[in-house]
């Protein structure tokens, strides 16, 4: 995936919120669900991917959500049963309220995420497998280690922090407008960043760190995808 | 907050990051704790080492926003101390070279940082340089645990003294083993970081614990880990990370992520999240789907059971039954299903189904009080069971299974002392009853023996009256055809040919016989067996009969011979009572079995009856004229057949104890016996008060016209109706049982209570 043209951090387009608020629904479901990292990312991208052809009014949100959060589990190889989906969103929109009964309502609802996932796989042309930033990020995070002190290294939660960033980076359609390998460099900058970690000997080396990561990297990129990864937390804060 | 960690970000970003911190998290107690009233705090700075750039003001926001997540507790415990214990492996994950390898960091640097890093136990590789008598030097070029770095170029030398060299041999050098050039895997003993000199040992002891098991010593060149490989084979050429990682075969692994998510300590479980809506330790339990699944399988399941009872309550037993295995499939320990189902076992009598199933349930919710006290119902009515079945000790173990449940359960008191005293009981009961049967031995001998007398004495009156019979019988045959719904009219002549014929074919030991004996012969098998015998229901049809001609006996008052007859067959059915009254005690479930048996051997008995009466209908209907004559073929011939069976019973008869294992016994089902009872009861009455008349002449005739009639009947339509009737009684019989389990337990036990009783009557006698 080719990283598209950038749009500047104080243009955030109108139903940004709304895509927001639902992948917030995605990731809190995908963790309720037990789904791992990757399945809940999958599920965010086939969303963003899906409003990128689609507009908003046309489709309730939320269904589609549903949907992605089915078909991730199955591209994903961690099957979801769309009862437990139901069941984890239903008692999302209504707080504190009982299971739904297995009765035919269950079922239509249940029926409208299978007939969603079938329009969505379409809309998408079958491609719903993406490239994501984890394991590039894992591997970087490996490598690193192994180059700073180690006490230093395990003073510092970095990775924890990383791995946050890239998650919650999920909530914009970051993933489908930069590489993955950018991204990855991106969270791991910003969280070294964050606690002040300098990548030793980062100076008198002849290439940085981040350009070993990734060739086709600047530090123009970097900043800019740090920039909108904290937008997404300014966005946060906006809406809560 | 991490006091550590905050320094270390201060330190990084400046005295701008600090303000903004006290903007942002001047709520959070925890960060205020960190500022010191005065003193060395966060205050003594030094200025930011890091050259501003455009986005560090950004960036110095978002840490100062977050900063209690960024530096909270719980983060800082969610990475643990990895171990490099496990040995690498390519297939799980890329192994890449060093990264400074491909930074191009200069040597200087990496010496200075390689001496940094390094600590003690960490496992070295290096050739052998020199060998002095000290020890051995060693030119180290890479790394296996700890850091990995790149330091071939570095020239670094380690020196291994003499005593870090194990022996191998109990004489000689040990360094005599090693050569210059030999690739030796050691562990780093001694550091001097200042004049950069290092330690090695060969001895397993200066290894960290986790890599206890590393072998040290002289290695082969396959041995050398793959990292150092991959660096050598990278380093001609001019590859990038990036080109290394893609055609790595750990890369394309699809479980990567979830094995390095594992190695780095991070958690997807609980994932971290830097919004705070999204942190997972806030998430309630319940609304994870694990959680609302078996809730809402709890609810289902409970509806499924109410269903269920609903079905039990109609008596759709099976149905009920399916719907309690649904709610069961849906939540399998679901304890209301579970009791349902006992409950359900319980009725239908599979008391060790049911016991299982409240056990179960008690397990998974031991306050549930019907299971409690279901359980307790179904061990005490099993215990009763087991005692009926003379298994004593294991009834016991049920009664004070029950008692252990609930120790107020009075009924399992009471069963428990009752059987107590019933086990005392029995080991004198067990003597009586040898005794009884010895004694009983001898009466039956006796009983026999005056039988045999009493039918000579009948045989003689017989050929008495036989002389003077023939008008008087056929006179009195037209008087009482009327009355007999049989078509026939029976005369002497036919009787005489029947019997002839019968004569004929019968064995030779009997047709030497008189002709009056043999009448006897005939009287009694027809009195004893119909012509089908050999059933249940062919014996039912005959106490039917008999009972109706027993009335009819009564109105005509000149009935002794033939009560005393049927008072000859009387020990002996008294004797298949007893025999099948204990069958009956048995098992509640063998009973009901046996009787659905009989319900079946009877209705196909009809359909047999139906059939005869229509073939004989068919057959007599050209010659009508010869009706009387075609019909007393017939049924000779029907004699015929069963007469080969009725000698052997007839052989038996004299035996009582033989008689009751004969097969035919068995054939009598437990069904009949009800109806034993009742007639035999009767005949005790009739045949005293027969006994004090005595109208020998008449009696003759009715003898002869009575088994005709009577073998008769089954062909005729009256039969057929009073099947039909008994069959209806038998089936509202049964129904009512499944409806009302405990009333008919309780006529059950009547019975048995009657049959014993009866039982002990008979032995008197």
């Amino acid at each position: 995936m080719e990283p598209t043209v950038l749009q500047e951090g104080s243009q955030i387009p109108p139903d940004a919120k709304t895509h927001f608020k639902v992948c917030r629904f995605i990731m809190e479901a995908g963790v309720k669900l037990g789904l791992r990292s990757i399945p809940i990312a999958t599920a965010c991208t086939i969303y963003h991917r899906f409003f990128m052809e689609m507009p908003l009014e046309s489709y309730d949100p939320y269904l589609v959500a549903l949907a992605a959060l089915y078909l991730a589990g199955k591209v994903e190889e961690q099957h979801l049963r769309t009862r437990d989906i139901i069941n984890v969103s239903h008692r999302y929109m209504h707080p504190r309220s009982d299971p739904l009964e297995l009765d035919t309502h269950f079922w239509e609802l249940r029926d409208s995420i299978v007939q969603c996932e079938l329009l969505m796989l379409r809309v998408l042309c079958f491609r719903v497998s993406f490239q994501h930033p984890h394991k590039y990020l894992l591997h970087y995070l490996l490598s690193l280690k192994h180059w700073m002190n180690r006490h230093s290294w395990d003073r510092t939660p970095v990775a924890v922090a990383a791995w946050a960033l890239l998650r919650d980076s999920y909530h914009r359609p970051l993933c489908l407008q930069h590489a993955p390998q950018h991204i990855a460099v991106s969270v791991l900058y910003l969280a070294l960043q964050c606690y002040g970690v300098e990548v030793p000997a980062d100076t008198e080396a002849e290439r940085p760190w981040w350009q070993v990561f990734s060739e086709d990297l600047s530090k123009s990129i970097i900043d800019r995808i740090v920039l909108d990864l904290i937008q997404i937390y300014t966005l946060d804060t906006e809406i809560s | 907050m991490e006091r550590d960690l905050l320094r270390q970000a201060l330190g990084f970003h400046g005295p701008a990051l600090l303000s903004l911190l006290r903007t942002e998290q001047h709520d959070n107690p925890d960060f205020r704790g960190l500022l010191p009233p005065g003193g060395p705090g966060l205050e003594t700075l030094p200025p930011a080492r890091k050259d501003r750039g455009i986005d560090n003001v950004e960036i110095q926001n978002f840490i100062a926003k977050k900063a209690d997540l960024l530096f909270s507790h719980s983060w800082k415990t969610n990475v643990p101390t990895i171990t490099e214990a496990d040995e690498e492996n390519e297939d799980y994950y890329a192994i890449m070279p060093p990264l400074e390898q491909f930074m191009d960091v200069p040597s200087a640097e990496r010496r200075e940082l390689f001496f940094r890093d390094i600590e003690r136990g960490d496992i070295v590789i290096g050739r052998i340089s020199s060998i002095r008598e000290f020890g051995f030097f060693m030119v180290l070029f890479c790394l296996r645990s700890g850091v990995i770095r790149e330091i071939a170029d570095l020239e670094i030398t380690a020196l291994c003294p003499l005593r870090d060299v194990p022996s191998h041999s109990s004489h000689g050098d040990p360094l005599s083993y090693y050569q210059t050039g030999d690739l030796i895997q050691a562990a780093i003993k001694d550091i001097d970081r200042y004049h950069e000199k290092l330690t090695v040992s060969l001895h397993s002891s200066a290894l960290s614990p986790s890599l206890a098991s590393t072998k040290l010593g002289v290695i082969s060149s396959e041995d050398l880990p793959l990292h150092y490989r991959r660096s050598v084979e990278i380093s001609s050429g001019l590859e990038t990370y990036e080109k290394v990682l893609q055609h790595s075969l750990g890369f394309a692994n699809p479980a990567v992520v979830e094995f390095l998510v594992g190695k780095l300590g991070l958690s997807e479980s609980s994932p971290p999240s830097l919004m705070r809506r999204l942190q997972s330790q806030n998430f309630h339990e319940e609304d994870f789907a694990t959680a609302l699944r078996k809730k809402q399988s709890a609810s289902w399941a409970l509806k499924c059971v109410k269903i269920g009872v609903d079905y039990f309550k109609e008596g759709r037993h099976v149905d009920a039954m399916n719907e309690y295995n649904k709610a069961l499939e849906i939540d399998a320990q679901n304890v209301e299903a579970l009791v349902a189902r006992g409950a359900l076992y319980a009725t239908k009598g599979s008391l060790n189904k049911a016991i299982d199933d409240f056990e179960i349930a008690l397990e998974n919710c031991p306050t549930h009080r019907n299971a409690r006290k279901y359980l307790c119902q179904t061990l005490v009515e099993r215990g009763g069971q087991l005692e009926e079945e003379e298994k004593l000790l294991n009834a016991e173990s049920y009664y004070k299974k029950a008692l252990n449940i609930d120790e107020t359960f009075q009924e399992a008191e009471d069963a428990l002392l009752k059987l107590r005293k019933q086990m005392q009981k029995s080991l004198e009961m067990r003597e009586k009853q040898a005794a009884k049967e010895e004694r009983q031995k001898e009466k039956k001998i006796e009983t026999s023996v005056e039988k045999l007398r009493k039918l000579l004495k009948e045989e003689k009156r017989l050929k008495k009256k036989r002389k003077r019979s023939t008008s008087s019988s056929s006179s009195s045959c037209d008087s009482s055809s009327d009355e007999s719904t049989s078509s026939s009219s029976s005369s002497s002549s036919d009787h005489k040919k029947r019997k002839k014929r019968d004569r004929s074919r019968s064995e030779s030991s009997r047709s030497s016989k008189h002709t009056p004996k043999s009448s006897l012969n005939q009287s009694r098998k027809d009195d004893c067996y119909s012509p089908p015998a050999n059933t249940s229901a062919s014996f039912l049809n005959q106490k039917h009969e008999m009972e109706k001609l027993l009335e009819r006996q009564d109105r005509l008052a000149y009935q002794k011979p033939e009560a005393r007859d049927r008072y000859y067959s009387l020990p002996r059915t008294s004797l298949y009572e007893e025999d099948h009254g204990g069958r009956s005690e048995d098992s509640r479930d063998s009973y009901s079995s046996a009787k659905t048996q009989a319900n079946s051997n009877k209705t196909e008995k009809q359909g047999k009856v139906d059939r005869i009466f229509f073939d004989r209908r068919e057959s007599t209907g050209p010659c009508r004229r010869k009706s009387d004559d075609k019909n007393k073929t017939q049924y000779s011939g029907k004699l015929e057949k069963d007469g080969g069976r009725k000698e052997q019973h007839r052989k038996y008869s004299p035996s009582q104890t033989k008689y009751s294992t004969s097969p035919t016994g068995s054939d009598y089902s437990t069904k009949s016996v009800e109806h034993y009872k009742r007639y035999t009861s009767r005949w005790i009455n009739e045949s005293s008060r027969y006994s004090a008349d005595n109208r020998p002449e008449l009696a003759q005739s009715k003898r002869e016209r009575e088994p005709r009639s009577r073998e008769r009947d089954p062909a005729q339509t009256q039969e057929v109706d009073e099947e039909a009737a008994l069959n209806g009684k038998e089936q509202s019989g049964s129904g009512a049982r499944k409806n009302l389990p405990q009333n008919l337990l309780n006529i059950f036990n009547q019975i048995a209570e009657f049959e014993r009783e009866k039982g002990s009557k008979q032995k008197n006698q």
